[in-house]
């Protein structure tokens, strides 16, 4: 397990972040103000509540709703203002769609005027006297109760009304009616200063002028359309008698302007109904300073049995020139025309509906229908007595409740239920045109307010179940209205009253202008958000954060539209809401954020580096540890990079996730679909901030490090740790860009990757240069350095971070950027990319392994001095004394031993290797000095035994010990300088045994003898020689041959034995046999060498010449009783000692003290052919 | 405690410097091609689009010395701008290239060359840096050729870049001659540079200052590429 903890670095961060260890180390932190932190786990825990702050939408609407309302209440003011002004229509803000302009509220009101009050409460008075039927509601009432009611309702004065009720009392039903139905007018003159007029009509008959009728009032037009319908009594003598027809002009700047301004500030019903009964009564008695445009007599003689639709003249008295005409429909029945009564109808309800509103005071959106008791007998009692059937009732409410709920809003049920009642007729053509277009003049009115209830969504309190339940009603309305068919004729949706739809040719459907309204409140939602949260300065940070607050803002909105509203949409009217709105917000976002941040990316400051820098673009994190930080050459200033740029990065990125989610297909047509790209110059610039800032925070963690391990489990210490919290955190940062597109992720990672290992090389760096000076111990008899934990430390601390480099990658996410690029481009561009990323970690890592290595070089180096001057102590003891040289070994084993204890096996057997290496260095140096100071054999062989005790000791691995070239030499070396002067002899001896082991074309001939060894005696035939030399002037030789054997002084006590001379021959037989008698000892020395050497017998001289000589190693011999003559001969070259350089000779020269030494090298100087010749040239 | 043994950890006998090379220029001058056949000496004529950026290592001996280039290619696209250009920091050699029968390529040089200077860095002057100019494409025929090595020559003077070369990665013409070059050249600007240093210096205290003897400082690369 505790393996495991080792092998993966990462291991041990992820712990001590989650310990919140690492969080907690502000010294580090303050060197760059948690630099990393922020951008790292800090952001994330901002993104990750951010995240959850805009899945949660209530809590940001409560104020937002207030807001809200404040909001609306003032633009309605400004609207008001702007729209006395100009009557464009245009329609900017949230409210103004139930707050039609002036104009035409003025023509509402007068609509629902234009008749005559008085006749129809005669009417009524007259109905309620002469009830219907005896189980129906106004039985119950009684008709007191009802007269008192309607009084109240239609606000009559008790005198009038006794003169009325009297009048009904009295009325009897009329035998014959005229049926008028003034359609419209055409070509009227103008009245007004405006070129207008506002035109009425008023009909009565020639025989009772005093009971007249009056149409509503239509402003500012010269070709105004009534259809309004008018039973008219008549009397008696119709051959007479004839249908007057007045067309005046309502001078509204006189009578209406004034009063309708006043009841703008008489807000509620009350205002309006005590104008409505002015403008009647004002009407009625005709005494009104209105203007006459024009009169037409129709004798009702004209008019055929059938009917007749005409267009009648206008003319007036002074003029000649015709006033306009009037296009009227007439004619004769018995009983009340059902249009008209439908249209008292209309009226008779509008009054009760208005007295029912104000009396019970309801809020608006709840009057679903519910009358009071007397009203509803009242109404009853028309329809019957007026044959209203059911549809023409709910035809009658429809129209009636469309009109009233502009001002006073209705249930947007009681809509659904009516369309229930009347979609089916409609449908099958059941209803006659007239009916159809007054039904969609009704919906003309109720449409407003249905989108406006759309538009205007967010003012409500989401997720409420009134509210949900409202909205449910209003799109059920436009649903059953979507289905049917509206008349050529009609004209749904005016511009004056939907100024926020777009201009679009051809007529727009109900989905269409639904799709827009919501759309448009969306839009409008979008400004009011703007105009709500207003940067507080220009600073590039208040920019940012009011991006990221819009941003949050409208995802809480479309959170809303998820949870709540987009369900109700898909069932009711299969209409993706809350794609809409994504739709609209990420378009609005992408063309707001967009410019924004491509601006604060390209003002971000690049690092800049001052002149004074002595290298010229090693800059921040050069391989090279040339990097000067914490200097002035750097200012702190540009580096002050916020999170805030990356916080609205991240809320992009959860505002696309939205949209992906909400559009799987074509999510990526999105504009804010690529906004990732954006940010292009943001992260490459942070990158490099980072890269800098990592480096910055190395060297102050390498400060700070108290080379203490960071726990008992581990051998590295905190700025290992820290180091590796700091690609911790960029890691955490660069994951949560999770970058979308594949190539610029690759380049990203690169970049990282390549950073993260100069980061790497540069705490190897500074990591040495902590330790440099550490565990010198100075003592008054010495300065010794001692390897300490601390050396170990930063090794391991090193070795920790590198080993942290290859799971970096992966942890990047290398295999999947792979992957993806294997799919988006091909198999082999992606290959390249990976072995990229691998290139430059394999890079890195050995750079930090050499680091590692110069490091232990470094620490072994120290320990020399110490080393050579124990082993000079322990040398020079003349008796080997182990306990000297314990002192070396000492040293040794405990410094190893620390360097065991601590270090891994690796790092540990590379310190062995270059402690080695490094001692083989060292001694060889110590022979040289020492040879020059002719130090006594001992002096070498006690420090070759040294070694081979170290060997022993230290090199139990069985590993060759000698793999240094060095090493090796120098043993040799020391085994050579240690031995005693007659072993170097005998050395040189086998050195020329082993030089004659090579020689394969003998140049100085050969001698061939036989050697056998027969118990402890040595047997030797020599038999002949060959190819001898000459060395007399005659080019002959007179040769014999000596034997000895080596070393000497052990044969001491043997006769060397001689063959005879043969004279003048260079093929000598010698055919000589020599028992030598060995004692044991002798016969066992195991190097021994049989000695040949060739001379030539000088007769005038003194000593003879050299001729050859030749060895053959005891080795060779044969140990057999066998007869010598059936062994087999053995011809042994003969050679001189050409030069005199071996390593033995070397050594005695050194030896200049020692007589025996001289003696020997002065001999065998004399054997060298080189003076051979030189003499006998001579 | 289980190590990598498997790696046999071994150090290259000579330390050898470690320099980082950019390659600069436009898409389809031959950058990556270049690359190729100083890396691994191979030429692909059905190349890809470099992605971002790609990164080689080769050791070469100049003048008898040791040298492990980072070759770092990068892709030409604007697109790619903001990504390339913190690979420029760092680098020690900045290897500007165009194709010889492509003018714009050429003329688009200079526009290579300020964005090195103003990415990575460089504020010594170009004189100091050792910038190299490579003509690519050297194989094609006369007729097809809009760029002469007069003209090479004339726009190195005028830019202060003492080396350029023409090349042909197709044809293994001048190549590794090409990255000696550059060699040479920062050998010669650094020696250069330690000189004036040394004068600013009093001569004893030269090697305590970090810059005067940069080679030393470098860190030695493992030649475990070298042998590709
Ligand atoms: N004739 C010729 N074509 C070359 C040479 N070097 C590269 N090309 C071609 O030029 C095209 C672009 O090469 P590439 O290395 O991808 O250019 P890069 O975009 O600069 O990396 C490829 O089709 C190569 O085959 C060259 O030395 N001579
Ligand atoms: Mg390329």
């Amino acid at each position: 397990m505790q393996k495991k903890t080792l092998q993966d670095p990462w291991l041990f961060v992820y712990k001590k972040l989650q310990d919140n260890e690492i969080i907690s180390r502000k010294k580090i932190q303050e060197v760059d103000d948690s630099f990393f932190e922020k951008f790292g786990s800090i952001l994330k825990q901002v993104s990750q509540k951010a995240a959850l702050e805009e899945s949660t939408p209530l809590a940001p609407l409560k104020e937002e709703e207030q807001d809200g309302e404040q909001k609306t209440e003032t633009e309605q003011l400004e609207y008001r203002s702007i729209a006395r002004d100009s009557d464009s229509g245009h329609e900017t803000l949230l409210d103004t769609d139930s707050e039609p302009d002036e104009n035409e509220k003025i023509d509402r009101y007068v609509e629902a005027v234009g008749w005559n009050i008085d006749e129809l409460y005669l009417e009524i008075l007259y109905e309620i006297l002469h009830n219907v039927g005896g189980c129906d509601v106004g039985y119950e009432v009684g008709q007191l109760a009802m007269l008192t009611y309607v009084q109240e309702a239609f606000k009559i004065a008790n005198d009038k009304h006794t003169e009325l009720l009297t009048k009904a009392e009295a009325k009897e039903p009329p035998e014959l009616m005229l049926n008028v139905e003034v359609v419209e007018a055409k070509d009227l003159v103008p009245k007004d200063p405006n070129g207008l007029s506002d035109p009425f009509v008023t009909i009565y008959m020639m025989s009772n002028s005093s009971q007249r009728y009056n149409t509503s009032v239509k402003s500012c037009t010269l070709n105004p359309v009534w259809e309004e319908h008018f039973s008219l009594p008549m009397s008696g003598n119709v051959q007479d008698d004839s249908l007057c027809l007045e067309v005046w002009d309502f001078d509204p700047a006189e009578t209406v302007k004034e009063k309708m301004t006043k009841i703008f500030e008489v807000k509620g019903v009350k205002g309006l109904r005590k104008l409505v009964k002015e403008i009647a009564i004002t009407a009625s008695t005709g005494k009104h300073d209105n203007e006459l445009i024009g009169t037409s007599n129709i004798p009702l003689k004209s008019i055929p049995a059938g009917g007749m639709t005409m267009w009648f003249s206008l003319s007036k008295k002074s003029k000649l020139k015709r006033q306009g005409v009037v296009k009227v429909r007439l004619n004769f029945s018995s009983e009340k025309n059902s249009q008209v009564a439908a249209q008292e109808h209309r009226h008779l309800l509008r009054i009760i509906l208005l007295h029912e509103l104000e009396n019970s005071k309801v809020a608006p959106y709840w009057w679903c229908g519910n009358f009071s008791t007397p009203a509803e007998a009242i109404l009853t009692q028309h329809a019957a007595q007026s044959g209203i059937s059911q549809l023409d009732n709910s035809l009658v409410q429809w129209s009636v409740y469309c009109a009233v709920t502009p001002d006073h809003p209705l249930s947007f049920a009681l809509f659904n239920q009516l369309l229930d009642k009347v979609s089916k007729p409609l449908q099958s053509a059941l209803i006659n045109e007239e009916d159809v277009k007054i039904f969609w003049d009704g919906a003309k009115k109720l449409l407003p307010t249905c989108f406006s209830h759309i538009r205007k969504l967010r003012k409500k309190t989401a997720g409420d179940k009134t509210v949900m339940k409202t909205l449910r009603e209003v799109l059920k309305i436009l649903y059953k209205l979507s289905l049917l068919e509206v008349p050529y004729t009609i004209e749904l949706f005016p511009k004056n009253l939907y100024g926020w739809l777009r201009e679009d040719e051809g007529k727009l459907t109900i989905n269409e202008v639904l799709n827009q309204a919501v759309i448009q409140g969306a839009s409008d939602w979008f400004v009011h958000i703007l105009d709500n949260n207003e940067c507080k300065d220009n600073t590039e940070e208040s920019r940012l954060q009011h991006l990221i607050r819009v941003i949050q803002l409208v995802r809480s909105d479309l959170q809303r539209a998820v949870e709540y509203y987009d369900r109700v949409f898909v069932e009711v009217m299969n209409y993706k809401y809350t794609k809409a709105l994504y739709g609209l917000y990420e378009s609005k976002i992408a063309s707001l954020v967009e410019p924004e941040v491509l601006e604060v990316c390209k003002c971000l400051k690049r690092l800049q580096y001052n002149e004074g820098s002595t290298t010229s673009v090693h800059l921040a994190g050069g391989l090279n540890g040339e990097t000067r930080l914490g200097g002035p050459e750097v200012s702190t200033e540009p580096l002050a990079m916020g999170t805030t740029l990356f916080e609205l990065y991240l809320a992009l990125q959860r505002f696309l996730l939205l949209g992906q989610g909400l559009n799987e297909t074509e999510w990526h047509t999105y504009a804010i679909s690529n906004f990732h790209s954006w940010f292009f110059g943001g992260v490459a610039q942070w990158l490099d901030i980072a890269a800098y800032k990592a480096l910055t925070r190395i060297e102050k963690a390498v400060d700070l490090d108290k080379l203490v391990p960071v726990d008992s489990n581990v051998k590295y210490s905190s700025s290992g740790v820290d180091t590796l919290a700091i690609f911790y955190q960029i890691k955490i940062f660069w994951k949560q860009l999770a970058w979308p597109d594949v190539e610029g992720c690759y380049t990203f990672v690169a970049k990282i990757v390549d950073d993260i290992c100069r980061c790497c090389v540069f705490y190897s760096d500074k990591m040495a240069n902590r330790v440099e000076n550490v565990g010198t111990v100075t003592t008054v008899f010495e300065e010794r350095f001692e390897v300490t934990t601390e050396w170990c430390v930063a090794i391991n601390n090193i070795d920790y971070v590198r080993q942290s480099l290859e799971p970096f990658v992966v942890e990047m996410g290398m295999d999947d950027i792979i992957q993806k690029m294997c799919e988006a481009r091909s198999p082999i561009e992606a290959q390249r990319c990976k072995e990229t990323l691998q290139n430059v970690i394999a890079n890195a890592i050995d750079t930090v392994k050499n680091k590692i290595v110069d490091l232990l070089e470094m620490m072994v180096k120290k320990m020399m001095p110490s080393i050579t001057r124990f082993l000079i102590e322990g040398a020079e003891l003349l008796h080997q004394d182990c306990s000297r040289m314990d002192r070396v070994m000492r040293y040794l084993e405990a410094n190893l031993d620390t360097l065991y204890q601590h270090l891994n096996n690796e790092n540990f057997s590379r310190t062995l290797d270059i402690v080695w290496e490094q001692l083989g260095e060292v001694l060889y140096e110590l022979i040289q000095a020492n040879l020059e100071k002719r130090r006594p054999p001992s002096f070498f062989s006690n420090l070759h035994e040294c070694l081979k005790v170290m060997i022993r000791s230290f090199r139990q691995d069985n590993k060759e010990v000698y793999t240094s070239e060095t090493l090796k030499r120098v043993e040799y070396l020391l085994k050579l300088h240690g031995m005693e002067t007659r072993e170097l002899i005998h050395e040189y001896h086998l050195e020329r045994w082993q030089d004659q082991q090579s020689i394969t074309e003998p140049k100085m001939g050969v001698i061939t003898v036989r050697a056998q060894f027969i118990e402890d005696n040595l047997k030797v035939e020599i038999m002949n020689a060959r190819n001898l030399t000459p060395t007399d002037s005659n080019g002959l030789c007179d040769s014999y041959v000596r034997v000895t054997l080596h070393p000497e002084d052990s044969f001491a006590s043997i006769v060397k034995p001689k063959t005879q001379t043969h004279n003048k021959n260079l093929f000598p037989l010698y055919d000589e046999m020599f028992l030598i008698p060995l004692t044991s000892e002798q016969r066992r020395i195991s190097d021994g060498l049989l000695h040949f050497v060739v001379k030539d017998k000088d007769m005038f001289s003194m000593s003879n010449t050299f001729v050859g000589e030749a060895y053959l190693h005891f080795s060779e011999i044969q140990d057999t009783p066998a007869p010598i003559g059936s062994l087999p001969q053995q011809h042994l070259p003969l050679s001189k000692p050409t030069n005199l350089d071996g390593d033995a000779i070397k050594a005695l020269e050194t030896r200049q003290g020692d007589k025996q030494a001289r003696d020997f090298l002065k001999k065998q100087k004399q054997k060298t052919p080189t003076k051979q010749q030189f003499f006998s040239l001579g | 405690m289980v190590e990598d043994n498997d790696r046999v950890y071994a150090r290259t006998q000579n330390k050898s410097t470690l320099l980082k090379i950019v390659i600069l220029g436009d898409g389809g001058v031959g950058k990556s091609c270049l690359m190729s056949r100083f890396i691994s000496n191979h030429f692909d004529d059905h190349s890809f689009h470099t992605i971002g950026v790609e990164f080689m290592n080769k050791t070469i001996e100049v003048n008898g010395k040791q040298y492990t280039l980072q070759v770092w290619d990068t892709a030409g696209q604007e697109r790619f701008k903001s990504l390339r250009t913190p690979f420029y920091r760092g680098s020690d050699i900045c290897i500007l290239a165009y194709a010889v029968d492509d003018r714009s390529s050429f003329n688009n040089i200079k526009m290579w060359l300020n964005e090195f200077l103003h990415y990575a860095g460089v504020k010594n002057g170009i004189e100091r840096y050792p910038f190299m100019v490579v003509g690519n494409k050297s194989d094609v025929s006369s007729k097809d050729r809009e760029v002469t090595h007069d003209q090479l020559r004339h726009w190195c003077e005028e830019n202060k870049i003492a080396t350029y070369i023409e090349t042909s990665a197709k044809n293994d013409n001048n190549v590794v001659e090409a990255f000696s070059m550059a060699v040479l050249r920062w050998v010669e600007l650094e020696q250069r540079a330690e000189k004036e240093l040394g004068m600013l210096h009093h001569p004893d205290t030269v090697t305590l200052h970090g810059g005067s003897a940069a080679s030393s400082f470098r860190a030695t690369c493992c030649s475990r590429f070298s042998d590709v």
